[in-house]
């Protein structure tokens, strides 16, 4: 009985939690199918302007080729900054002495300066390799990012020093262990690392912005500022725009998540 | 697996290559820091060159190619483009390529490319924001360059726009749009109340406070509505008078301003007896007058198109003046806000071609005009276009009024004003003296706080 | 033996130098260089490019700044009460949604962790007119009888803080929340269905189970919530615009104001900015310090 009310009693503070969370979201989908003037007015029932608000949207921006670019730079810098963060992470932990320490403190106070302050003299260095305007240019600072390697840091704290013992006893290098058993071992820590590392470069926008200068490499949270910079916004737009572009990072979070529960163990043997 | 090593491989490879070319940029920048603007701008000079030398290899007429920023797809974008469409009849080759940047991100990128000094980064012409003119043209003296002789007829521009762009007695720049207060009332609910827009037309902010606690009563309808965090309306008040916030030595006049304190006491009464709106953001402000809790909108008169989204009150609304300082010297019924202005910057590739480009386009061609009036309700302040007569056709939407006309009589008669070089200071401060007097601080008080952020901002 | 043993642990710290080069290259180049930069600017002033050295001027400046001194108080009563109850809320969702007998996991985990990935755009607009005079929040609040009038919560200076931390809580939960789940899989499950067998309730499973193992990450989010608040930005310019008048302006939002807003002075911003520097330092120092017992 008592164990039933706290099953009761559980689901009910899930589903809370759930309804709270989801809510902004389904206002989203609601207000996307209505007219600007009802939107900003709170009207909390589907209307009939979707088709209208996709011909306006796609009638006035480069909807599916901006959803491309996101996509693009999204996938390739999760997928560089897995490795290349992981690698160090890796490395600051399993490898650690006094001087990795270091370096690792200095690493993490290079995260505490508010980015605003570094863009002067990022812009100068960018002009100076001829960075600005290229792909290259955008994606370099969200490659190695101190939060990171500090997460792949703690998540090989938990990775068990034997492996590692056992696998150099098989005469595997240090490249091969890392890649061969740490990789494939902490799923669950590179699953959560890729959603995050997805999410942020999905929605990265104010060092894009600054360095392109140039319509066709505009990504879909640029298109969002464009939408509401005008004299008027539309805001029944404006939110399909948003759906549009909170999806994906839905998706991957959605095709990641049971990665997280396969544990360690299972995945060792 | 092996495209995983191939990755790493490339990562470490771009890391060292970057790290060596961080290696080499770091002594230069050592060096540049002490060097003089002059031998930075020559530095510069050459970088333009090479980029220009770019842009000629990928275009085989590279020559007639100009960027443009701007801010608004459905406004200045798409009047920027009209403007292309007429000057590329006699001249064929010639192409825009107009980037999109957001008022917001114009001012980021150009503060970083200013406080970098990589001016070769700018675009050849740019729209620029007339409150924010005077700071980037005296802060950053080589951003704009000087047209004043470049063959514009700049006597051509209602002066009050004109001034927006000209500092030290020269011009930089060519004015757009234009940003003539209105006042814009609903008149089915006025009539509830027993008033027409006539009754609101010429009068001052007393009469203003008496009708809107007589409409408020009987409709439950405030009168005006404004955006909590600006203080727009209060500039707006103070330059329909041609009072400034600033003295002749640019020092901030806000204490001992009687003006202001006027104007922020209206303020006041005006929230207190539900006359006026006090909105959290944007979009509420837009919301309060179309979907009804307001039944008047005060502002510049490119928040028509906003008033225009709540297309079920066609044919109701009316536009008129708006009301005066009561017992004010030089008072009138006419004031300004926002507008933006074209601008050539110092980066410009062919300085000759963009003069021309705008001499005959914004500066010259009533054919643009009539184009984006009914595409955009891009309204000029180009006196020649005003004489249009797609300026004297009524507005459906307007119960028929002849809007465009009116407005151009409008801007005609409004005061111009110094908004100053720490106008967005200055605006931030009396926002936050807004609140607070709102909230029940005296005036005094805070106009004392206000002059000495401001003061504070100018150190 | 032991002879041996010493070069191989050379060429191990040799091989963790090499796994290090990509990593540190880009961060030397992209965050430490011009860090180094924005450091010298602090130390100088004037307008754009063309600036001139005025010694530690702008950091005393700094204490006779009242909006930046409103705007540091204000970032640390968000941090106070905020990063604790949003990271004690993401550990019992991490330790329910850990449960393999639960129905619908994948589902609740989506569910709760979507907040953060709803673009700012459309959740400041819905938080602003749920908290609006006539919203639905005032409505039920008026309708239970807690408030006697609707109360206009953002053009009051705690009210509004309050809705900036309400909204912080709501984004980041189910962030933090993915690091616990990610953190969880690491412990071995036969450990908690030994408790269960013991007969340990919920709640003595979690405090000395659950916690103590994730320790480490729990360190790990505390420090990054410490940084993320203390570097708010987003809410305070979009949901808030700071106001009303200064009350909710967080540091950052105030350094973006006066380095691109107004006339820029990128020599008092970067000092502005490493006080942040500071303050994050301090207290992560601190926190690692509490947190880390194990050297």
């Amino acid at each position: 009985m008592s164990e039933k009310f706290k099953t009761v009693l559980k689901y009910a503070f899930l589903i809370i939690c759930t309804v709270v969370s989801v809510f902004p979201l389904l206002w989203m989908v609601i207000a996307a199918t209505n007219k600007s003037v009802d939107v900003i007015a709170g009207k909390l029932s589907l209307g009939t302007n979707l088709v209208e608000n996709y011909r306006n949207l796609i009638g006035q921006q480069p909807l599916w080729g901006n959803f491309w670019n996101s996509c693009k730079y999204a996938i390739l810098v999760t997928v560089l900054a897995l490795v290349v963060s992981s690698m160090a992470g890796y490395a600051f932990e399993i490898y650690r002495d006094k001087a990795k320490n270091m370096v690792f403190s200095v690493v993490l106070m290079t995260m505490m300066i508010p980015f605003v302050a570094l863009m002067v003299p990022l812009f100068q260095i960018y002009s100076r390799l001829g960075l600005l305007n290229t792909t290259v240019g955008f994606i370099l600072p969200s490659l190695a990012t101190p939060f990171l390697i500090m997460m792949f840091r703690t998540g090989a704290k938990a990775f068990p020093l034997d492996i590692i013992e056992a696998s150099r006893l098989e005469g595997l290098s240090e490249f091969q262990i890392f890649f061969r058993m740490f990789m494939p071992t902490m799923k669950s820590t590179y699953a959560a690392a890729a959603v995050v590392t997805f999410m942020n470069a999905w929605n990265n926008y104010l060092w894009a912005k600054v360095i392109m200068s140039d319509n066709t490499t505009q990504t879909m949270p640029m298109l969002i500022s464009s939408l509401t910079s005008g004299y008027v916004t539309d805001y029944g737009m404006l939110m399909l725009a948003v759906l549009i572009t909170t999806i994906p990072t839905a998706i991957v979070f959605f095709a990641l998540q049971k990665y997280f529960v396969e544990g360690i163990t299972g995945a060792v043997k | 697996m092996k495209r995983k090593l191939i990755s790493v491989f490339m990562t470490v490879i771009m890391g060292c290559t970057l790290l060596a070319g961080c290696g080499s940029s770091g002594d230069s920048a050592g060096t540049s820091s002490g060097e003089s603007t002059v031998a930075m701008e020559n530095n510069e000079d050459a970088e333009t060159e090479t980029k220009e030398a770019d842009t000629k290899e990928a275009d085989t007429d590279g020559d007639q190619t100009l960027t443009v920023w701007a801010w608004d797809k459905s406004f200045n974008i798409y009047s920027m483009e009209e403007a292309e469409k007429v000057y590329q009849k006699d001249h064929p080759g010639f192409q825009l390529e107009i980037v999109e940047v957001g008022w917001d991100d114009m001012q980021t990128k150009l503060s970083t490319i200013v406080g970098s000094g990589n001016y070769d980064q700018l675009p050849d012409i740019l729209l620029m924001q007339d409150f924010a003119y005077q700071k980037y043209c005296i802060t950053y003296p080589d951003l704009f360059q000087d047209l004043t002789d470049c063959g514009i007829d700049f006597s051509q521009f209602a002066e009050g726009k004109l001034n927006a762009s000209v500092v030290g007695g020269k011009n930089y720049g060519v004015p757009f749009d234009n940003g003539t207060e209105i006042a814009a009332y609903r008149t089915d609910i006025l009539e509830q109340a027993g008033y027409t827009v006539e009754d609101l037309t010429d009068i001052d902010w007393d009469r203003f406070i008496e009708i809107g606690k007589d409409v408020f009563s009987k409709t439950g309808y405030s009168l005006c509505s404004v955006q909590a965090a600006s203080s727009d309306l209060i500039y707006q008040m103070l330059q329909s008078a041609g009072v400034s916030t600033w003295n002749e030595d640019d020092t901030p006049n806000l204490v001992g301003n009687d003006v202001l304190k006027q104007c922020v006491g209206i303020y006041k009464t005006m929230f207190e007896e539900g006359v006026m709106a006090i909105t959290n953001s944007w979009d509420e402000y837009i919301a309060t007058f179309t979907s009804g809790k307001s039944c008047g909108v005060i502002n510049g008169c490119w928040i028509m198109a906003s008033i225009q989204s709540a297309e079920d009150t066609s044919g109701l609304w009316q536009i008129t003046n708006l009301p005066s300082l009561p017992g004010v010297e030089g008072a009138t019924n006419y004031s300004n806000q926002g507008g933006s202005t074209w601008a050539i910057t110092s980066n410009c590739s062919d300085f000759d071609l963009a003069v021309d480009f705008l001499k005959e386009t914004f500066a010259g061609s009533v054919e643009l005009y009539e184009t984006i009036l009914p595409g955009a309700g891009a309204l000029s302040t180009w006196i020649p276009a005003s004489e249009s007569s797609v300026y004297s056709e009524p507005q459906e939407f307007y119960g028929g009024q002849e809007v465009f006309s009116l407005l151009t009589d409008f801007a005609e008669k409004t005061p111009s004003v110094n908004l100053g070089v720490y106008y967005t200071e200055a605006n931030t401060a009396l926002a936050t003296l807004l609140a607070n007097v709102v909230a029940g601080s005296d005036i005094d008080d805070e106009l004392k706080i206000a002059q000495e952020t401001v003061e504070f901002s100018m150190q | 033996m032991k002879k041996n043993k010493l070069t191989l642990s050379k060429k191990q710290n040799l091989t963790g130098w090499i796994f290090l080069i990509p990593a540190m290259a880009l961060i030397m180049c992209l965050s430490l260089y011009p860090a180094v930069k924005a450091l010298i600017t602090s130390f100088k002033t004037g307008a754009g490019s063309n600036m001139r050295w005025v010694g530690i001027a702008n950091y005393a400046r700094i204490f006779k700044d009242t909006v930046f001194l409103q705007s540091i108080r204000n970032c640390i009563f968000y941090l106070i009460i905020q990063v604790p109850v949003m990271l004690i809320l993401a550990l019992i969702l991490a330790s329910i949604l850990n449960d393999r007998n639960l129905k619908f996991r994948g589902f609740f985990r989506t569910a709760i962790f979507l907040p953060c990935a709803t673009s700012l755009v459309a959740y400041a607009i819905i938080f602003r007119s749920l908290f609006a005079t006539d919203g639905f929040i005032n409505t039920v609040l008026v309708k239970i009888g807690i408030l006697d009038t609707a109360y206009n919560f953002l053009s009051h200076a705690t009210s509004a803080r309050i809705v900036i931390i309400i909204a912080l809580i709501w984004r980041w939960t189910g962030y933090n929340m993915v690091f616990y789940l990610a953190g969880l899989q690491n412990i071995e499950y036969s450990v908690y269905e030994a408790a269960k067998i013991d007969g340990a309730s919920p709640l003595k499973t979690f405090t000395h189970i659950t916690v103590p193992l994730l320790k480490p990450t729990i360190l790990m989010t505390a420090i990054m919530s410490t940084n993320g608040t203390l570097q708010l930005f987003d809410e305070s310019v979009n949901l808030t615009f700071g106001g009303p008048g200064n009350a909710s302006i967080t540091m950052s939002h105030y350094i973006y104001n006066q380095a691109f807003k107004g006339v820029a002075n990128f020599g008092y911003t970067s000092a502005m900015a490493f006080v942040i520097l500071i303050m994050v330092a301090v207290l992560a120092f601190i926190q690692m310090k509490v947190g880390d017992d194990r050297e």
